[in-house]
């Protein structure tokens, strides 16, 4: 084990040495370092942060980050293998000790550490947010680990795709489509499978009988508000409790869900987290098919409406399941799954060679 | 890690071996051995399927069909021990671009798992032989493709293998760094290596291999076909101080017809070698001035010629027990270079293929 350890380090560290010689990634940093700031400076401005607390300008500097990382990721990953073999350096490693699978988790940990300097590169920026105040340590270590471990799952898709298709171009736009079927395709799964799948509710409402009050809304007589006789409604609302699965595999919300919760007295969520984390568990509840409105037992003339009673987010959200380890447990897969096939796929000496390829 | 070098199990043996890319037959019947202490040249046109079978041995291709060992081992089930064992030089270029080249030969050598340290020092010894030193800390990017061939042999040398496989090396060498390969090639063979160099430029693998391996269609020539190719009629160049008299004494021995006289001097078409020795004696004797006396083309470009005007040999004849015309090691294997031009030192090949043509 060591011996392996030895040899993938050798191909993080040669990996690594490369990216960091050429001028592109600098300035690409330097871009993230300038947007992150203009982002911080807006939400501070936006939020109310000095008030109300650094969790919305925490969350988002993180999903900020995770955008960038995921769109800047599989351009540093998505090539890592065969464009070696267009280089013409791959096969020139394959004939050393260096095994495959060293060579190939080498590759994903380069990868991965690369993705990760986008987050370092944000520390500051995330340590200004705490500062703020109101963000717990347990929502600062859960969504920075969580959003780390979304960046190794890109940085593993990419140079697995890398490994698997023979061409540079092909492979790294196959890496985006896949990480823009998790972040936008779930998103368009969930709405429009929800749409799709439609459930008739018959909804009874009981309406207070207008025409028994007087022109001020009042009624004369004694006794309750006199109600008007139940009023049944048909209508289709979309099944979204059938395909909240959808959204358990987008990374924005694998992370939004993975941080623990945090509510203001009201019930309402303090940062962007738990926004989304409510949404998508709210989603979760089947409608109630048959409900009843009553908008006469407890009517209030002086109001002129009846009071309801409506579940606070945090009431939802505690009532809920979390579906983040799920989530994150598709993408690990999904990750494994790519560095597996490329290493079958790159093993030498080769049995079958995809067609118009060269070992060398 | 030379220690299969010089023992029975070292060497290159293949045997039968084929391989295909879909329904492109790239080597169909291949078979030949180079022992240790040998540099074997292969030879074949272009897309004869050299860098296929380079591949095979280099642990980088399964083969279809045929058994192969390297260093006394088979690259499809021992790669490790023959990835220890073999330097390859692929005819493709790679370098890492950013890396200099000292870090680039120190990141192979620790791909062989040696020390930082033992690798610093072999790739410093390697940067002297392989005359990189005014540019060790040059990115590779910048090196040109002589330099980049240069660094590539270095890095194939890195572990100081037994068994060296050889991709095109002198492609792209200027004349001097061509002649430093030829004596590092057979410098490493007089050490008991095991060496095997693909190219088509005959002239250049005559002068450093003492064996050789037709390969045409992806078939190696059996050993018959070789040595009645090697038989044939061939050209002898004559030249002579006084080329009208060469002329006419070529004429009076009745090879007027045949002859072409140009401004080098004569070419003449002979059977064997007792042919041009007789021919040679009767100019001399009627007193032509003959400054130089030998065949037009090398022994290597002879045969390969040869065999390719016959088609690619037939893959059913091939005798496993003589698989190739290996050189006998005896006098003067050594191709020291002759100063009379690269014509007349022609037989690197050991001086009995004589007896063979004769």
């Amino acid at each position: 084990m060591n011996g392996f350890l030895r040899g993938m380090w050798l191909i993080v560290t040669l990996d690594l040495k490369q990216r960091v010689r050429g001028v592109a990634w600098y300035a690409l940093l330097g871009v993230f370092v300038l947007l992150v700031t203009i982002v911080t400076a807006l939400l501070v401005l936006a939020t109310n942060a000095w008030d109300a607390g650094g969790g919305g300008v925490f969350s988002t500097i993180v999903f900020f980050v995770l955008l960038l990382g995921t769109l800047v990721s599989p351009a540093l990953s998505g090539n890592a293998i065969n464009g070696e073999r267009d280089a013409g350096t791959l096969a020139t490693t394959q004939v050393t000790l260096i095994t495959t699978p060293q060579l190939v988790v080498g590759k994903w940990i380069a990868a991965w550490l690369t993705a990760l300097a986008f987050l370092a590169a944000s520390l500051p920026f995330l340590v200004f947010a705490v500062a703020l105040g109101h963000v717990s340590a347990a929502t600062i270590a859960i969504s920075t680990l969580v959003l780390a471990a979304e960046l190794g799952v890109v940085a593993a898709i990419g140079v697995g795709v890398s490994g698997v298709l023979t061409r540079p171009l092909f492979s790294v736009t196959v890496t985006y489509l896949v990480v823009a079927a998790l972040s936008i395709g779930t998103l368009i799964a969930f709405g429009l499978g929800g749409a799709a799948v439609q459930s008739t509710v018959r909804q009874t409402v009981v309406e207070v009988d207008w025409s028994q009050l007087d022109e001020q809304g009042e009624f004369a007589g004694e006794g309750p508000v006199p109600c008007a006789p139940p009023r049944v409604d048909t209508l289709q609302v979309p099944r979204f409790d059938y395909v909240w699965g959808f959204l358990a595999a987008n990374p924005y919300v694998v992370v939004a869900d993975a941080a623990p919760g945090s509510f203001d007295r009201f019930g309402n969520p303090r940062d962007l987290f738990g926004w989304i984390a409510t949404g998508v568990r709210g989603a979760q509840h089947a409608p109630d098919l048959a409900p009843r409105i009553d908008q006469c037992t407890n009517f209030d003339s002086a109001t002129g409406w009846a009071p309801t009673d409506f579940e606070s987010p945090q009431e939802i959200y505690d009532r809920s399941v979390p579906s983040w380890f799920v989530g994150l447990t598709i993408h690990a897969l999904l990750g494994a799954g790519a560095l597996l096939w490329a290493v079958r796929r790159t093993e030498v000496p080769a049995r079958r060679l995809p067609t118009g390829s060269r070992v060398a | 890690m030379s220690e299969a070098a010089g023992d029975a199990a070292g060497g290159i043996t293949v045997e039968g071996v084929a391989r295909s890319f879909g329904d492109v037959q790239a080597v169909r019947d291949a078979s030949f051995s180079v022992a240790p202490g040998h540099v074997a040249g292969l030879i074949g046109p272009n897309g004869a399927g050299k860098t296929t079978l380079l591949l095979m041995l280099a642990t980088l291709l399964v083969p279809d069909a045929g058994s192969i060992r390297v260093g006394g081992h088979d690259p499809v089930t021992e790669p490790r021990e023959v990835r220890a064992r073999i330097g390859w030089m692929p005819d493709a270029l790679g370098s890492w671009p950013t890396l200099s080249v000292r870090d680039a030969l120190v990141t192979n050598g620790r791909m062989y798992g040696m020390t930082t340290d033992a690798a610093a020092a072999r790739a410093e010894e390697l940067i002297e032989l392989v005359d990189l030193a005014p540019l060790a800390d040059r990115p590779t990017r910048v090196l040109s493709r002589g330099q980049k061939q240069r660094l590539s042999l270095a890095r194939a040398l890195v572990h100081d293998p037994a068994v060296l496989l050889l991709d095109e090396p002198a492609s792209g060498l200027d004349p001097a760094a061509r002649a430093a390969l030829r004596e590092l090639v057979r410098r490493l063979a007089g050490e008991g290596k095991t060496i095997l160099v693909s190219s088509h430029v005959l002239s250049e693998l005559e002068e450093m291999a003492d064996a050789a391996v037709y390969l045409a269609g992806g078939v190696t020539a059996a050993a018959d076909a070789v040595e009645r190719a090697g038989r044939s009629t061939r050209q002898w160049r004559v030249r002579s101080l006084d080329s009208e008299r060469l002329g006419a004494a070529l004429g009076a021995a009745g090879f007027g017809e045949v002859a072409r006289t140009d401004n080098l001097g004569a070419i003449v078409p002979l059977t064997s070698e007792a042919d041009a020795a007789q021919l040679l004696a009767h100019l001399v004797g009627v007193g032509v001035p003959v400054s130089s006396f030998a065949p037009a083309v090398g022994d290597l470009e002879h045969v390969f010629l040869d065999l390719n005007r016959a088609g690619p040999p037939a893959a059913t004849a091939a005798d496993p027990a003589a698989p190739i015309p290996t050189a006998p090691d005896d006098t003067d294997s050594e191709p020291a270079p002759d100063p009379r031009g690269r014509t007349a030192a022609s037989d690197p090949a050991g001086p009995d293929e004589g007896e063979a043509r004769a």
